[in-house]
């Protein structure tokens, strides 16, 4: 594929074993890619190391063999064309609300005109005008989410990376930033890797759902969503063709569960 | 905190999910009464003082509260403190910016560099082990009897309790932080000045508090071994000479000077961190 935004190529990862003991291997030959636009869901069990995989699409992890690649190049070193929402917010608690989201802006040189115009804009686009002078921990747990991701979209990367952005969050407030999540990376056309190890999640937010089996992990299915969009996700059974498409996650993804059961 | 999502249509725009809790600034202490309350124990204790000399125990080993007072307004009036006052502050105030500035670089480049502290960790901690009182002696020898062996042992107190705060606060900034703000588009003096400095500042603020007694401890140690002049040597002298008004009076202004100096610096702190007193809720509890 040459138009894709993020290609994994034959990905492998293993980290020192405890004691020097035998390494474990998590990543055993990962291969797929993000295509430029494309919104992607990345499923499997806990410690499959998906959140590896972004590590990796973001610079700050050297897989062990394979290679990833941002637009054709070989990522070596941190890869400041990718914005990284991680699971927590991970707002810096001394600066204001406006001066986080202001800061890759600030780091990237930008004059303090077009700054204080794209904090405005990119707070009013989550919802969050009126809060600029709050610091952290004066926000909600969602509002803080809603200040990561305005911190992410306001430098427009080329590739969105979400580590389980929404786990930590109660299951009302989740449903909500799924669905600003949905229209906000619609209206900027981006590219999303969304890791989750939620299906339903997976199955209402993303064009295409790759499934990751036990560690150490390969691709189990790549399985592409074609819902119509917007999609509601409120109520998703109700969108019509989600059960389908459910099921030809679920099929895949259950054997990893009761394999897990087993061990 | 309670989350009250609205039940909004899918595509509605964003919005806030809950109101910011209301700004609870709650003053420490709060009418004159509490603000009092910790001066209580403190008269108890000069009144107890008060009347027990000479009843229970013989005024010549431990004075009272009046003679002290009217030594310390002896000590004013006459202007017979003012020299010795003059060079125990210098010797406090540069031993003391030595001690920090020491600390705070050191502190800073082994918690930046683990490679660095692999190497030097050790010998700092076996030096902080040493009983720097012990080595007021060789500090007479090698800084002489003036005021450079005073602020050295001051320094030398002042720069572990620094540098051990700051080693700590800067090696416990959280690593994801700090990768996050790299592929945000920090070079490592962004970093710095981003992450790095504001993330140690409470540990910095926190050693220079607690450094404040430190210094004055190095700076007497100093003085009592041998000076020509300074508090120390006021206080050593009189209690070389059975002067316990003049040792209590030469006491009473270095806790004064502690006390002053400990609030000047618990109010820098509340302000230059002000984020962390803004809310009642702590970061983890969200």
């Amino acid at each position: 594929m040459t138009d894709a935004a993020l290609t994994f190529a034959d990905i492998r990862q293993a980290f020192p074993g405890p004691g020097g003991g035998e390494p474990t291997r998590v990543l055993d030959g990962i291969s797929f890619a993000v295509g430029r636009g494309e919104f992607i869901a990345v499923i499997g069990p806990s410690g499959c190391g998906k959140s590896t995989l972004l590590q990796m699409a973001a610079g700050l992890l050297a897989p062990t063999g394979g290679e990833v690649r941002h637009r054709g190049r070989v990522i070596a070193g941190v890869n400041r064309a990718v914005g990284f929402v991680p699971q927590q917010a991970q707002l810096f608690p001394w600066k204001t609300l406006s001066e986080n989201v202001e800061l890759p802006l600030l780091l990237r040189g930008v004059a303090p005109a077009e700054r204080r115009d794209r904090v405005a804009e990119a707070l009013r686009a989550v919802g969050l005008d009126g809060f600029e002078h709050h610091y952290p921990n004066q926000l909600s747990g969602g509002m803080q989410k809603r200040g990561s991701i305005a911190r992410t979209l306001i430098y427009k990367p080329d590739v969105i990376l979400m580590d389980e952005p929404f786990g930590a969050l109660d299951a009302q407030t989740r449903m909500v930033m799924q669905a600003d999540l949905q229209a906000l990376s619609r209206a900027a056309g981006a590219t999303v890797v969304f890791i989750t190890h939620d299906i339903t999640e997976a199955v209402v937010l993303a064009d295409r759902v790759v499934v990751l089996s036990q560690r150490p992990s390969r691709v189990l299915a790549d399985v592409a969503i074609d819902l119509p969009r917007p999609r509601d996700v409120f109520e998703p059974f109700r969108n019509p063709g989600f059960e389908l498409a459910y099921d030809a996650v679920w099929s895949r993804f259950r054997t990893q569960i009761s394999l897990g059961r087993a061990h | 905190m309670t989350e009250l999502a609205d039940p909004i249509a899918p595509q509605a725009p964003m919005r806030a999910d809950s109101p910011p809790a209301p700004r609870v600034r709650t003053r420490p202490g709060g009418g004159y009464a509490a603000r009092l309350t910790p001066l209580l124990p403190g008269l108890v204790l000069i009144a107890f003082w008060q009347w027990a000399s000479g009843r229970l125990v013989r005024e010549i080993y431990v004075s009272k509260p009046t003679a002290v007072a009217s030594r310390l307004y002896e000590l004013f009036a006459t202007g017979e403190i003012f020299p010795h006052l003059w060079t125990t502050a210098q010797e406090l105030v540069l031993g003391y910016a030595i001690g920090v500035a020491g600390g705070i670089m050191a502190g800073y480049a082994l918690g930046r560099s683990p490679r660095l502290a692999r190497v030097f960790e050790p010998y700092v901690m076996g030096f902080y082990g040493v009983p720097k009182i012990a080595l007021a002696p060789l500090f007479i020898i090698w800084f002489g009897i003036g005021m450079g062996s005073k602020v050295a042992l001051a320094a030398i107190m002042v720069f572990f309790l620094v540098f051990y705060n700051v080693y700590t606060g800067v090696r416990g900034v959280d690593r994801e932080l700090v990768n996050l703000t790299l592929v945000m588009g920090a070079n490592q003096r962004q970093l710095t000045r981003h992450v790095y400095l504001p993330a140690a500042a409470p540990f910095v603020m926190l050693g220079m508090r607690l450094a404040i007694p430190y210094s004055v401890i190095g700076v007497i140690v100093g003085e009592f071994t041998s000076a020509t002049q300074g508090l120390g040597l006021f206080i050593h002298e009189a209690s070389s000479t059975y002067d316990p008004a003049g040792v209590f009076a030469g006491i009473a202004i270095l806790l004064a000077f502690v006390l002053g100096a400990g609030s000047l610096a618990g109010r820098l702190e509340r302000r230059l961190l002000r984020w962390r007193t803004l809310s009642g809720t702590s970061p983890s509890e969200i």
